[in-house]
């Protein structure tokens, strides 16, 4: 294996007895990039970053964490590795700062104390609250502070915004980028195109256990499904939406055409442009769920029309 | 491993002074009620009067008039089925209970080796468990000089000794049944379980000899109770800590092998036995 590689897993299987997690899963993380691994609920996300951590172990495969083998030397993986579980559980009776101060004791003399009130500040949250007391939003800030305050050289992160409000996100992402900029490779797990798209350099996308793709975060905006719900001041014909390349009616117009609803695969800046031309009262946008999002992308054979190019 | 043994033995914390202490305070009440109540008159006819079928369940040492007779009655007999209460959930819930909610995901992705998070922890566990059985020899052996007890320190501790080995055998077992049943709760109950029907069947085979055979399989038929106090059978307390060592190491293999689970997770399910909570999770996982 390639020094610039930090993270490769090969023919990746796992089952939990009947049921099939992974599939094979074959995916190659560059040192110092930002990787997005997409993917619905279910689709073996975690499952693959646990295999990674040797947390659990896979039925067969090749995994190397930058260059160890987790299942050799699982400690080694560890020191050099910052992760956040998809679902967050800490000890209820400890304050944040307790709970923080024992994993820093768990990595050693090598741990600086002196980042956690920094990044703690950075996400507003407060070390002396207990953690019985925290939100799911808060709790999710100790994963994050927890999983950078060591500087690891990997930071594998299930999710790393879920419950987060849309600043603490964006917040997220920056410290995320300062962390790479620093040299370090973050390999995060998503089912939000919209965090890949913004914040990775590459992305694989896994369904059902197999990595469908791994592309440019460019290609997702070809996935990009949203739903519309439009409201007009008055009877409209909906017609003219509906020629629109990759815009789609939901069902009829109801309401005598004052209400629709459309599906706008890819961008949404021809629809805008041409509902400039009808009274609209209101315009709401729904994205719909990830699972969605592919059966209407693989099913439409789009895939592979997207491959030829 | 040392991080994880002061972790946890400040978790523990609570535990240890709650059940400490009240050992502690029953030694002390006992210790000093000894001179009242040899003065009782009658008691010792009271108690040769009880049906043989109600005192073969404590310890069936009926001489409340020497210091044996008095330890074992009132405190030793049952020791073990009360402090093991504390002892099945300690042993029950070690790794299992922090895996069920998802915090041993988490720990193990530190650089600490499952090794070091299992020595810490079992060794943590038995220190809770000592420092428990301190508390009630110190409650037995400091104020017990102004009594007519008349037994030194060492006396007092000897007993402790068997009861710890007894205790470490059922703690053990709920450990090495945390990690072969689906939940932590159902490896401490049933430890417990076993710890009540270990009592009662040594209580029944005082009454019935053709369950002599049948007890002597049970680690209880190994315990002395309150008769160590002038002498330790080392042979049975040596045989107790190697079955204690062999749940132990059985336990630590198959936390070796295991994937750990993440919150809400199983490792198996009992038929027909889904629970009301188990079935929400699921629907809620599925919601997500």
């Amino acid at each position: 294996m390639s020094d610039s590689i930090a993270l490769m897993t090969e023919g990746l299987h796992k089952s939990y007895g009947r049921v099939v997690a992974l599939r094979g899963v074959d995916l190659e993380v560059r040192q110092g990039e930002i990787f997005g691994f997409l993917g619905p609920n279910g689709a073996g996300k975690t499952t693959t970053i646990r295999c990674l951590l040797d947390l659990i172990r896979p039925d067969s495969g090749t995994l190397r964490v930058l260059g160890m083998d987790p299942q050799a030397d699982p400690v080694g993986v560890r020191a050099r590795t910052g992760y956040l579980p998809g679902e967050l559980n800490l000890d209820a009776n400890l304050r944040v700062r307790e709970v923080l101060r024992y994993f820093s004791q768990l990595r050693g003399a090598k741990m600086d104390w002196s980042q956690v009130p920094r990044l703690a500040q950075r996400l507003d949250l407060d070390l002396e609250t207990p953690v019985k007391n925290l939100s799911k939003g808060n709790k999710q800030k100790v994963g994050v502070v927890q999983a950078l305050m060591p500087q690891a050289d990997l930071l594998l992160l299930d999710e790393p915004t879920s419950g987060l409000d849309p600043l603490m996100q964006q917040q997220v992402h920056r410290m995320l980028r300062e962390a790479c900029a620093g040299g370090a490779t973050v390999f995060f797990s998503s089912h939000i195109i919209s965090e890949v798209e913004a914040l990775a350099e590459h992305v694989a996308i896994i369904r059902d256990g197999r990595i469908v793709e791994v592309a440019e975060p460019g290609r997702l905006v070809a996935m990009t499904l949203r739903r519309l719900h439009i409201r007009f001041q008055q009877p409209v014909d909906v017609a003219p939406l509906a020629r629109i390349e990759g815009v789609s009616l939901v069902g009829a117009a109801d309401r005598n055409g004052m209400h629709v609803t459309v599906q706008v695969e890819g961008e949404v800046d021809r629809l805008i442009k041409a509902l400039a031309a009808f009274p609209v009262r209101d315009l709401e946008t729904e994205h719909p769920s990830l699972e969605e999002v592919f059966l209407a992308y693989y099913q439409t054979g789009k895939a592979a029309g997207q491959e030829d190019h | 491993m040392m991080i994880e043994y002061k972790h946890n033995l400040r978790r523990m914390r609570g535990q240890i002074i709650g059940w400490g202490v009240g050992i502690a305070l029953y030694g002390l009440m006992m210790v000093s009620l000894y001179d009242t109540i040899n003065r009782i008159e009658g008691l010792q006819q009271l108690i040769d009067s009880y049906p043989p079928e109600f005192m073969a369940f404590f310890g069936g040492m009926t001489d409340l008039s020497s210091p044996q007779g008095y330890l074992d009655t009132y405190f030793f007999s049952y020791m073990t089925l009360i402090i093991g209460i504390f002892v099945v959930g300690a042993g029950g819930g070690l790794l299992a209970a922090d895996e069920e909610r998802g915090i041993l995901d988490l720990v193990l992705a530190h650089p600490l080796s499952r090794a070091g998070l299992f020595a810490g922890r079992f060794l943590s566990m038995v220190t809770a468990i000592v420092l428990v059985l301190l508390l009630g020899w110190l409650s037995w052996a400091v104020p017990g000089g102004s009594t007519t007890l008349g037994l030194s320190w060492l006396q007092y501790l000897r007993p402790f000794l068997p009861l710890l080995a007894q205790l470490l055998v059922f703690g053990c077992l709920a450990l090495f049944l945390s990690m072969v049943l689906p939940a932590s709760r159902i490896a401490g109950m049933l430890s417990g379980a076993l710890l009540f029907a270990n009592f009662l069947l040594l209580g029944l085979a005082k009454l019935n000899d053709k369950l002599e055979p049948v007890v002597k399989l049970t680690p209880m038929y190994y315990y002395e109770g309150g008769k160590a106090i002038n002498q330790i059978n080392w042979g049975w307390s040596a045989g107790l800590l190697l079955a204690a060592l062999a749940l132990t190491v059985g336990a630590w293999v198959l936390f070796k092998g295991r994937d750990i689970r993440v919150a809400g997770e199983r490792s198996w399910r009992i038929p027909g036995l889904r629970g009301r909570s188990e079935r929400s999770a699921r629907a809620d996982r599925q919601a997500g």
